[in-house]
């Protein structure tokens, strides 16, 4: 079905459901193929964007335009998934990563482990907590 | 080669440290030592100025002794022994072998399923800690190097940094190497304080048994101990406190222990060493042997890949407890003769064997349980 | 009492919920390749990150415990170590510590050799025309030592250093003189042809420590079609200068670089059969810079980076042959490359590092006291493009220099963790940024990366590498690692069964 060999100048429509692609994943995508394509996205009924890619050098080799733009526009929407669910722990690790040695460290968690210790009133363990507490 | 035996005490009601004199002294130097009297002394002697008196058959006194001692020990001179009230005769150090350690307590935060000395719950820091205080002083000639272990030592909280601080001052050039699960080191306050104590050369050897967390706390019996091992390992590099990473291999670590030498890599990169152990057939290992135990020639394909994975980024690693018969022959420059001497033993296969001096051999409780590929090569 | 034993259940239960950690992912070799923030890499059989960002994976597989090992998921059953984690990534980022750690000294523009690919020299100039006065060098030494790095080094380089003898004369001490007063360490380096290297010059450079830097593009005929001078005899002469270099200086303070140029491209085994003849170690083989003069004479030079991809490749096939031999020669840029794969370690390779380390690491100082971030910036200002001149040794202080409208305006684009098409990439952790590069290719400092030379030659260089990692084949790997320890090359010999 795709085995479309596009001559330069020749132009090759896609349409994407708007529930299943975002905006930002088709546009990322158009900018990865906008060495060989000049494109144009319009909105159409029914939640539909529709993607034209017009080929603009000579030496475009991809035989399945449609296939690798689904392909890769499927990919950027993983990646948005992926970014809205890891974004603020991120933002956590790379603030951990750059901050003073110690400063936003976190306190280590767990028992002690030695029920004697744990018992003494003045033990190690109270001392390390009380002082990490 | 037996370290303990029993007898008759009298004379004295906390434990007394001292070195073997086996024959007699004069008086000026007698102070640290416990006169040990064997069948050929004979008639009693003037015994004034000893510490205590060990003897085989019966020896009045009143000096602290233990007599009618039940089982022979090899003593010689200057070995450090302790005499206990309960008539408890262990000994300590012995300066003619090459490996030695300090027991501290018997005390762990772990429970691993193969611990070759099993916790228990009693508090023995003050007495074993006032005994390592005298075994430090009397230790000569003073080791190169010296283990200390338990237990988890890092439960003796300041008894430990006084322990340290000790050998600092009277055993300056000894390595000093703490065998721990490494938990409490967690804590970096704990760090600063070891680090404070700036003691020349002091590392800690630390277990870690998988890279994820569930593993690795089913081996040692402790929920949130890999979290804490982990953590600790970094705040120990934070503090700049050297440590390797011990493994012990049986059928709970083999399986990803390829996982596990990256692990390492990746998130240990300034562990300094890597050691790769057999399982010692003692204490808990026979309550779990059906989980645990795997012929060693049996993982050596992983083995060697853990090894070939480690040495090739530039980490140096050994070997320990493994028969070179055992061992595929590229792996032999990283086996370690590292059983003490007193737990070692040869089989009757061993005799005719052409590399047995390079070779380890077993340990003592291996004629129980060791590798039915066990040959002279 | 005794303890009891817990079954396996208790300490890893089935979790309730698993989180993701952020990561980068792309397809490659018919798997997933995911890449966590730490720049640590695992294949995943295809559908892995859609059943992780669907939830729909198990926690009892052999996988899933590689992908919470490795940082890509945590679950409430243990901590997700996120210190730890924090502690690899800043690993990652050592480049941005310490300050400038590398100064370039322009000392002189003249030269003898007329390079086709060059930017910069000037044939013919009378002595002083373009060289650095003292005045300047002063400056400048004031304010390479005001960087807070404590292991520095300067390079001296033009045109050809060694037609301003003197000025090196009178930089080495003082730099030295300087680095003991401030407690810093200090590394020098010159940069030459040795065409015009007397034994007395090679004595004063080992008595002073200095190491050499020098040029060979390959065997005779291209060397010397490369690098014409009076006489040409440009080879001759280099093997000569490396010679006596070697006897003088020490054959380890004697490096060699090469620069590819059209005429190269169809050589790759005999420029590197020739560094083995010469008995080098290391070998470069990086792409000519679109800078300068090479713009003027594209036609002789100008290349598609398609072509160089393929002579790259070609060139460390023939490279690892030579190794697997049992010769040692280790080709930098993949060593630089893979030491971000498959290491904890960043990198110390400006070109490399995001954010982009040219003012930030290294400082270039021209003969004239203009102060550039990087000695490309330096060649677009020969130009007449000073879009990176940061300023001059003689109006500026280091503060200055490093908060100027130019080192601002680059900084900004200069971090790929932010640049359309790189936040994205599952390589962002292996590559750089280069600002300078795609302002000099593509009019815009932020750049176009489906268009940019940069994006593709580190793309597929890496890609490249991916399929040795993957294919995993033991003597490969084996030498790779060599190169990255320092250590020797895997031994020859069959373990014994």
């Amino acid at each position: 079905m795709d085995k479309e060999v596009p001559g330069l100048g020749s132009t090759v429509t896609i349409e994407l459901d708007r529930t299943l692609f975002s905006a930002e994943a088709v546009l990322k995508t158009c900018h990865w193929f906008s060495k060989d394509f000049a494109f144009e996205i319009c909105a159409r009924e029914g939640a539909c964007l529709s993607v034209s890619l017009t080929v603009k050098q000579a030496s475009v080799a991809s035989e399945c335009v449609r296939a690798d733009f689904i392909s890769m526009a499927t990919d950027f929407t993983l990646r948005e998934r992926i970014e809205a669910r890891t974004t603020s722990i991120r933002e956590l690790l790379l603030a951990k990563a750059f901050a003073e040695a110690g400063v936003l460290e976190d306190s280590p968690e767990g028992v002690f482990g030695d029920p004697i210790e744990e018992e003494k009133p003045d033990g190690l363990f109270k001392i390390l907590s009380n002082a990490s507490g | 080669m037996r370290l303990t035996t029993t007898g008759s005490a009298r004379n004295f009601a906390e434990g007394v440290v001292g070195r073997i004199a086996a024959h007699d002294l004069p008086q000026s130097e007698r102070v640290h030592h416990i006169r040990l009297l064997q069948d050929c002394d004979g008639a009693i002697q003037d015994l004034t100025g000893y510490r205590g008196v060990l003897a085989y058959g019966s020896a009045p006194t009143s000096l602290p002794v233990v007599d009618r001692l039940r089982e022979v020990l090899t003593f010689a001179d200057g070995d450090v022994v302790v005499l206990e009230p309960n008539g408890f005769v262990r000994s300590l150090y012995r300066p003619r072998e090459k490996h030695h350690s300090m027991f501290v307590t018997e005390r762990c935060s772990s429970n691993c399923l193969m611990c070759s000395q099993p916790p228990k719950d009693h508090d023995d820091v003050d007495a074993l800690t006032a005994r390592n205080r005298e075994l430090i002083r009397l230790m000569n000639p003073k080791p190169e190097y010296l283990t200390i272990t338990g237990g988890e030592p890092t439960l003796l909280g300041d008894h430990l940094f006084d322990l340290l601080d000790e050998a600092k001052r009277l055993l300056p050039s000894t390595a000093i190497h703490i065998l721990s699960n490494g938990r409490t080191l967690a804590w970096p306050q704990y760090c600063a304080r070891i680090a404070e104590l700036g003691h020349p050369d002091l590392s800690f050897g630390i277990p870690l048994y998988s890279d994820v967390a569930g593993d690795h706390d089913y081996v040692v019996q402790a929920k949130g101990a890999f979290d804490q091992t982990l953590s600790g390992f970094h705040q120990a590099a934070r503090h700049g406190i050297r440590v390797e990473v011990r493994i012990v291999l049986h059928r709970l670590t083999v399986p990803r222990l390829a996982r596990l030498a990256e692990f390492i890599f990746r998130n240990l990169p300034f562990a300094e060493h890597v050691a790769l152990m057999g399982l010692e057939f003692v204490g808990y290992t026979a309550r779990n042997v059906a989980e645990l135990w795997i012929d060693p020639f049996d993982y050596q394909l992983e083995l060697a890949a853990a090894v070939r994975f480690l040495s090739e980024r530039g980490i140096t690693v050994s070997i320990y407890n493994h028969q070179l018969c055992v061992l595929q022959p590229e792996l032999w420059g990283y086996a370690r003769k590292s059983i003490s001497d007193w737990k070692n033993l040869y089989l009757p296969a061993c005799e005719q064997c052409a590399r047995r001096e390079a070779c380890g051999g077993l340990f003592q409780w291996a004629a129980k349980k060791h590798s039915s590929h066990i040959h002279p090569l | 009492m005794p303890r009891t034993f817990y079954p396996a259940e208790n300490f890893a239960p089935v979790p309730n919920s698993v989180s993701l950690l952020p990561f980068r992912f792309t397809r490659l070799f018919g798997k997933e390749l995911l890449v966590n923030e730490a720049g640590e890499y695992l294949f995943a059989p295809e559908g892995t990150v859609h059943a992780l960002v669907s939830g729909s994976f198990a926690a009892t597989t052999e996988l899933y415990k590689d992908l919470k090992a490795k940082h890509f998921l945590y679950d409430d059953t243990s901590s997700p170590l996120l210190d730890i984690l924090a502690a690899k990534i800043r690993t990652k980022f050592q480049h941005i510590y310490g300050g400038t750690k590398l100064h370039i000294f322009v000392v002189t523009l003249r030269c003898e050799h007329s390079c086709h690919y060059c930017q910069v020299s000037r044939q013919g100039a009378a002595k002083g025309e373009f060289d650095m006065s003292t005045a300047t060098a002063d400056r400048a030494l004031a304010l390479m030592f005001d960087s807070p790095a404590p292991h520095l080094t300067l390079e001296m380089q033009g045109g050809e250093p060694l037609l301003a003898f003197d000025m090196i004369r009178y930089l080495v001490p003082r730099a030295k003189a300087m680095a003991k007063e401030r407690g810093k360490m200090l590394d020098l380096v010159v940069t030459t042809n040795l065409a015009v290297a007397t034994d007395e010059m090679l004595q004063y450079l080992a008595d002073e420590g200095v190491k050499v830097s020098t040029s060979l593009d390959g065997p005779a005929f291209l060397h010397n079609q490369n690098r014409p001078r009076p006489g040409n005899d440009s080879y001759e002469r280099a093997i000569d200068g490396i010679a006596r270099a070697r006897k003088i200086v020490g054959v380890e303070n004697v490096a060699a670089l090469m620069t590819t140029t059209s005429a190269s491209l169809d050589h790759v085994e005999e420029i590197i059969d020739e560094y083995v003849r010469q008995e080098f170690h290391t070998i470069f083989l990086r792409p000519i810079s679109p800078y300068g003069f090479a713009v003027k004479s594209r036609k002789r030079t100008g290349y598609e980076m398609a072509r160089f991809l393929e002579f790259y490749k070609r060139g460390l096939k023939h490279i690892l042959e030579i190794n697997r031999s049992g010769y040692r020669l280790a080709e930098i840029y993949t060593q630089i490359l893979l030491t971000k794969i498959l290491t904890p370690y960043g990198t110390g390779y400006v070109d490399l590092q995001s954010p982009a380390g040219e003012a930030w690491n290294v400082l270039v100082y021209n003969y004239d006291g203009n102060v550039f971030a990087s000695d490309e910036s330096r060649m677009l200002a020969e130009m007449r493009d000073n879009t990176f001149r940061l300023g001059n040794v003689h109006k500026d202080t280091r503060r200055t220099l490093l908060t100027s409208d130019a080192a601002l305006a680059m900084f900004e684009s200069s971090c790929n963790q932010t640049l359309v098409g790189c936040s994205d990439c599952a390589f962002q952790a292996y590559c750089g940024a280069d600002p300078i590069f795609h302002h000099a290719t593509q009019g815009d400092m932020y750049g176009h990366r489906p268009s940019s030379d940069f994006c593709a030659r580190n793309m597929e260089s890496i890609k490249h590498l991916f399929s040795y990692i993957a294919q995993d084949d033991p003597a490969t790997m084996g030498i790779f690692w060599a190169w990255l320890t320092g250590r020797p090359l895997p031994s020859l010999e069959v373990p014994c069964a």
